[in-house]
C-alpha cells in the first residue's frame, strides 16, 4: 500500500534532446498503444530515473509504514485482531520486497536503495512520520491511509512499466483485505462505548491533516509533468486523487457519526468537487525534510534492524555468488 | 531513543545513531526467480524474485513472499543466473523466428524446462520440457514443441537440475491455505453491525 504523494524531481526536460529521436518515437508509440515497457526494452534516461525514484519511494513507504502498525500487534484487542494485524503487517513488508525488485530491474541495487533510505536521501510517504498514540490511530491507518494508498495504486497499476504494474496488481489484490479489516475495526469502535467512539474521534482529529497532505501538493502543470503523464509514469494529478479519496470515504466517516475537523469541507454542488481548507504545505515541507515527530525514530529503527541482521547475512553469504539484474 | 513505543525504547543501542555503514555489494544476496502453480495440471507461472543466499532459502522465502493466499499447489525457484533468455519481440513478430536451429554434437543431453511469454506485459508460463545438450539447443528444441501459429514474445530455458522443485511431501505446505480466512477480505463483514447502528441513529 502506501504510495501516496509522490514528489518528482525537477529534472530538466532538455535531457530528452540527447535521446535518439527514432527510438524515442517508437517508445512513445508503444506506450500510446497501451503496451507495457519491459526491462530489456529501450527507454529514455528520464523515464528510468523517475520510475526508480517513484518505485523506490513506494517500497520505502511500505517498510516504514509497517512500523507504526507493527508496534500495535502485541496490544491489539484480542486474538483475532492480533492475527489480522500480523497478517497485514507481513503483507506490507512483502509489498516492499515486490517493489524493491521492480525498481531493481531498472538498474538500482537493493543495497543502494537501503543505503539511501537509512541516510535520509530517499523519501517515503510523509504520513508515517506521525505517531500512532492509541489503538484507534492504528485503525485509522488500516482503514483510511490504506484507502488513500489504494486510490493511488489503482491509478498507477495502469501505468506503462511492466514489472511495476505486475507488482501493483498483486499488491492491490491483497489491499482489499487491509481495507475491509480497517473498516471492520472502525465500525467496532464506532458502535462501541462512548469511550471507544471518543478514542476514534481523537485519532481522526490527529490524522486528518497528514491525510490531506498524503496525496501531495497541487501539481504545477509543467512540461515535465506533461511528459511523465504522456509516458504513463504519473497517472493522475495529486488533486484528482485527493478528490477521489474524499468522494469515496468522507460519506463513510460521516455515516458513522464522526466529525471531520475541517469546517470548510463539503462537496461543491456546482463543481462536483470537494471544497476544503487548504492544507498547511509549510508543515508538510518541514516534516518531509526531516523535522517531523517521528522521522528520526523511523530511520533509527530501520538502521538498528539492518545492523543487527548484519552478522546473519555475513554468515549466510556464499563466496561464489555474483549479482545479475532480475528478469521481469 | 525517546519513543512513545516501549518496544522501540527497548531496542539495543547498536552502532552510532544516525550513521549507517554503506552496504557492501551482495549484502542483500543475489536473486532467484519464483514460479507458482495455482492448481494441479495448470502451468507454472513466473511471479517475481526473492533475494536469498542459496537455492534452499530462496524456496522458503518464495513460499512466504508469493503464496500467503490464493491457490497454490506447488512452487519452484531457480537462480536468476541460471535462466537463459531469448531476445524480446513485439507486434506480430514471434521470437521463434529468431531461434536458430542448433544441434550440438554432444552425447550427454539434459532436461530443460521451457517458459514462453504469450503476451507482452504478462508473466512467463511454463511450456514443457525438452532434452538438449545446452541452452542454445534447448531453445531450438523448444521451437518444435511450441505452437507455430501463436505469437510468442520471449523464451526462457532453465536446466532442470538448476531448479529447486517442490518435493511431494512438501505439498502439504499449502493444504491449509483455504483455512487462513483471516487473510481474506470476506472474513471482515461489518455490515450488520453498521446497519443496526444506523437504524438506531435514525430512530
Amino acid at each position: 500500500m502506501y504510495g501516496g504523494g509522490n514528489t518528482f524531481e525537477g529534472i530538466k526536460t532538455d535531457s530528452l534532446a540527447q535521446e535518439d529521436p527514432v527510438k524515442l518515437a517508437e517508445f512513445e508509440a508503444r506506450i500510446a498503444r497501451g503496451e507495457k515497457i519491459e526491462p530489456s526494452d529501450w527507454m529514455p534516461q528520464l523515464y528510468r530515473k523517475q520510475l526508480i525514484r517513484m518505485i523506490e519511494q513506494h517500497a520505502h513507504s511500505e517498510i516504514i509504514g509497517a512500523l507504526p502498525e507493527g508496534t500495535w500487534i502485541t496490544r491489539a484487542p484480542g486474538f483475532k485482531r492480533k492475527l489480522a494485524l500480523m497478517a497485514k503487517v507481513q503483507d506490507e513488508v512483502g509489498h516492499a520486497q515486490l517493489l524493491y525488485s521492480a525498481a531493481e530491474t531498472l538498474g538500482k541495487s537493493r543495497e543502494q536503495m537501503i543505503n539511501d533510505l537509512i541516510n535520509g536521501k530517499s523519501k517515503y510517504s510523509n504520513i508515517f512520520n506521525y505517531p500512532a498514540f492509541t489503538w484507534a490511530d492504528s485503525c485509522f491507518i488500516s482503514w483510511l491511509v490504506d484507502a488513500g494508498a489504494i486510490v493511488n495504486q489503482l491509478a498507477n497499476a495502469k501505468g506503462s512499466y511492466g514489472p511495476y504494474c505486475r507488482a501493483l496488481d498483486r499488491i492491490c489484490a491483497e489491499e482489499s483485505f487491509h481495507l475491509k479489516y480497517g473498516h471492520h475495526c472502525v465500525i467496532y469502535l464506532a458502535t462501541g462505548t462512548p469511550k471507544q467512539r471518543a478514542m476514534f474521534q481523537e485519532a481522526l482529529n490527529r490524522w486528518w491533516a497528514p491525510m490531506m497532505h498524503f496525496f501531495g501538493p497541487s501539481d504545477k502543470i509543467s512540461a515535465h509533468t506533461e511528459v511523465l503523464m504522456k509516458w504513463k509514469v504519473k497517472m493522475a494529478s495529486n488533486d484528482d486523487m485527493r478528490n477521489q479519496f474524499l468522494d469515496m470515504y468522507v460519506p463513510k466517516i460521516w455515516e458513522l457519526g464522526f466529525t471531520i475537523p475541517d469546517p470548510k469541507l463539503r462537496k461543491n454542488p456546482e463543481t462536483g468537487r470537494w471544497d476544503y481548507t487548504e492544507p498547511d504545505w509549510e508543515e508538510f515541507k518541514r516534516v518531509i525534510n526531516g523535522d517531523g515527530p517521528c522521522n528520526k525514530e523511523r530511520l533509527e529503527v530501520r538502521r538498528i534492524a539492518e545492523e543487527r541482521g548484519h552478522w546473519v547475512r555475513e554468515a549466510l553469504k556464499a563466496p561464489k555468488a555474483s549479482y545479475v539484474m532480475p528478469l521481469a | 531513543m525517546n519513543s512513545l513505543d516501549p518496544r522501540v525504547n527497548r531496542l539495543p543501542a547498536v552502532g552510532v545513531p544516525g550513521q549507517a555503514e554503506p552496504k557492501a555489494p551482495m549484502d542483500q544476496f543475489g536473486t532467484f526467480e519464483v514460479f507458482v502453480q495455482p492448481r494441479d495440471g495448470k502451468p507454472f507461472q513466473h511471479e517475481g524474485v526473492v533475494h536469498a543466499p542459496n537455492l534452499e532459502l530462496a524456496f522458503v522465502l518464495a513460499k512466504e513472499a508469493f503464496t500467503r493466499r490464493f491457490l497454490c499447489v506447488s512452487i519452484f525457484v531457480a537462480d536468476t543466473r541460471h535462466v537463459h533468455v531469448s531476445p524480446m519481440t513485439e507486434g506480430n513478430d514471434s521470437v521463434l523466428n529468431y531461434i536458430r536451429d542448433v544441434s550440438l554434437q554432444r552425447s550427454t543431453k539434459e532436461t530443460y524446462e521451457i517458459f514462453q511469454l504469450p503476451k507482452r506485459g504478462k508473466q512467463h508460463l511454463q511450456a514443457g520440457q525438452v532434452e538438449a545438450a545446452g541452452p542454445e539447443e534447448a531453445m531450438a528444441e523448444a521451437k518444435k514443441i511450441l505452437p507455430a501459429d501463436k505469437v510468442i514474445y520471449n523464451l526462457w530455458v532453465i536446466r532442470t537440475n538448476d531448479i529447486r522443485y517442490t518435493r511431494p511431501e512438501e505439498k502439504e505446505l499449502w493444504l491449509t491455505l483455504p483455512e487462513k480466512k483471516f487473510r481474506d477480505a470476506s472474513d471482515y463483514k461489518g455490515g450488520d453491525k453498521l446497519k443496526e447502528f444506523l437504524e438506531r441513529a435514525h430512530s
